[in-house]
């Protein structure tokens, strides 16, 4: 019975967590503009996602060692810093669009400026990150961010078309009124935001904070397996609002409000008040998924002790590496960028920088010297390959497409 | 075209038989996690020092083979990845023989707190972190 709880809490979990701002504003903008015929693009993350956090989990567990350990020692020194100068300036800019994410969420519920709210989500963030034990952290904003689960009944609400949303889904193609180059970049926008990097270099040092052992494993791919497609099917529930209400009426998402319209319309203030208590709680996780991950990073790449399982003065630098990142966030937001485009950008780098983060980890889980016999089977290489031409892929085309289309204007 | 001529050794000497685990410095020292004694994390192998000779030294006949005497961290990682090479003084050595094993990570058979490799995490602290209140309490 306990052992069955703890897998319901990790799947609940997992689908809490796996929305973060990067999710909401990205699939609320595609479905405004081109309804769900990018639909399939996060499946397609979704399942890529999935195959990667599953195996960095599988090299923490049997091995110990942390997805950037990992890329420091199979890439070199050379490689391995620009890939840590990449993911950790792009963990910067998330972090930086998720605190603004937390105040534009509070801003929405108490129409005080979200500047004014940055400084107490900044105080929030770091507090937790300083104190609270990783499992109450993680559990606490994976099950309050479930109420994000709303998306999806105001869907039902809305009593759209559904024939017409799957045929949109389906058709595979782009809509009349939009450019192909535009449609392709929104694609790679929501390629990456459903792979960002720092999920991977986050789920593996949590396993590593949590302990896994090898009899851990079945657990962590269950949760995996059924926690981040439903998350998946929320991303798509976002687009799906957006498409009903936002693309017929012709408005352009360029805020927090607007990814919350659908859900007031079709719930009332019940409703928005619920989409805005998961809007804080899954902003709120990411918040500090992605400020951890910059220390792990970093902590990892030059072997560092880190980790929240042992106290701050056993970790010195992890804590004051963390501190600086937090500050640097809130640094950017404070010359009065709006997190809703830093957000748009974090989204289309993180897809730059994929083929960096997810080489090394296909590698060191075919190496028998840290995997032993749990290395990859056939099946999950090819897989692999297959994403990794994908993310290659998507990774060249980003910035000729971004320059071309005006990042997606 | 000539063909080039080709030079017979004298004598060709087999390499000595290795005695116990071969590593490969590259493969299996350079950029591994090093852990101390109670399994914290303190640095990662930048670089290794060897004893022998210098590059361009003329190395005698019988003359010992060289031997690792420490690992390196510090500065040594920025010259790895740009290039030239820091002052010794500037090197932050780990003696080679404080280390313990050699696996997919290295340990030492000493506390992290008593080697110079750990002095920037003991000033950040003393003087950063235990300032702040709760930094050297268990998470809750």
């Amino acid at each position: 019975m306990k052992r069955l709880l703890g897998v319901a809490l990790g799947i609940l979990t997992a689908i809490g967590g796996f929305v973060d701002i990067g999710d909401l504003v990205t699939n609320a903008v595609v479905g405004s503009r081109f309804g769900m015929s990018l639909a399939w693009v996060v499946l397609v993350g979704v399942v890529g996602i999935c195959l990667f956090a599953n195996m960095s989990g599988r090299v923490a567990a049997v091995s110990g060692r942390a997805t950037f350990e990992v890329i420091r020692e199979r890439l070199g020194p050379r490689a391995g810093l620009a890939n840590l100068g990449a993911s950790f300036l792009i963990n910067v800019m998330t972090v930086t669009a998720e605190i603004g994410g937390i105040a534009l969420a509070l801003q929405l519920a108490s129409g005080v400026s979200y500047m004014l709210w940055v400084p107490f989500a900044l105080l929030a963030v770091w507090l937790v990150v300083w104190r609270v034990k990783f499992s109450i952290m993680e559990n606490v904003t994976g099950l309050v961010g479930l109420s994000l689960v709303v998306f999806a009944v105001a869907l039902f609400l809305l009593k759209p078309d559904w024939g017409a949303l799957a045929g949109q889904a389906f058709a595979l193609s782009v809509p009349a009124q939009e450019g192909a180059g535009v449609y392709w970049y929104y694609a790679i926008a929501l390629f990456g935001a459903a792979m960002t990097p720092y999920e991977v270099f986050f789920f593996s040092s949590g396993a590593v904070e949590e302990g896994w052992k090898i009899k851990d494993l079945l657990q962590s791919r269950i949760n995996v397996l059924l926690g981040f497609p439903l998350g998946g099917f929320l991303s798509i529930a976002i687009a799906g609002c957006a498409a009903v209400v936002l693309l017929p009426a012709g408005i352009s998402v360029t805020s927090l409000s607007q990814v919350a319209l659908p859900v007031a319309q079709a719930g009332g203030q019940l409703a928005l008040a619920v989409l805005i208590l998961g809007v804080v709680a899954a902003t709120f996780g990411a918040a500090l998924e992605t400020t951890l991950s910059s220390g792990y990073t970093l902590a990892q790449f030059f072997g560092w002790s880190w980790g929240k399982f042992r106290r701050p003065a056993q970790a010195a630098r992890f804590h004051v590496s963390m501190i600086v990142v937090l500050l640097a966030g809130v640094a950017v937001l404070a010359t009065g960028v709006d997190p809703i485009l830093v957000t748009e950008y974090s989204v289309v780098f993180s897809a730059i920088a994929l083929p960096l983060t997810y080489l090394p980890i296909l590698v060191v889980a075919n190496d028998p010297q840290y995997m032993g016999k749990h290395v990859n089977g056939r099946a999950v290489n090819i897989a692999g390959v297959i994403y990794l031409f994908i993310i290659l892929v998507a990774s060249l085309a980003a910035i000729p497409l971004m320059i071309a289309t005006g990042a997606g204007a | 075209m000539s063909k080039a001529k080709r030079v017979q050794p004298q004598e060709i000497h087999a390499a000595p038989y290795p005695a116990g685990k071969v590593l490969d410095a590259q493969l299996h020292l350079l950029d591994r996690q090093v852990l101390d004694v109670d399994g914290v994390p303190v640095t990662t192998v930048d670089d290794i020092e060897l004893s022998g000779p210098e590059p361009n030294e003329k190395i005698p006949k019988g003359a010992p083979a060289p031997q690792i005497t420490a690992l390196l961290t510090g500065p040594v990682l920025g010259t790895r990845i740009f290039g030239g090479r820091p002052p010794s003084s500037r090197l932050i050595r780990i003696p080679w023989k404080s280390v313990a094993g050699v696996d997919t990570v290295v340990t030492l058979g000493v506390r992290a707190d008593s080697l110079d490799a750990s002095w920037v995490e003991r000033w950040l602290r003393t003087h950063v972190i235990a300032r702040i209140p709760g930094g050297s309490h268990e998470p809750e």
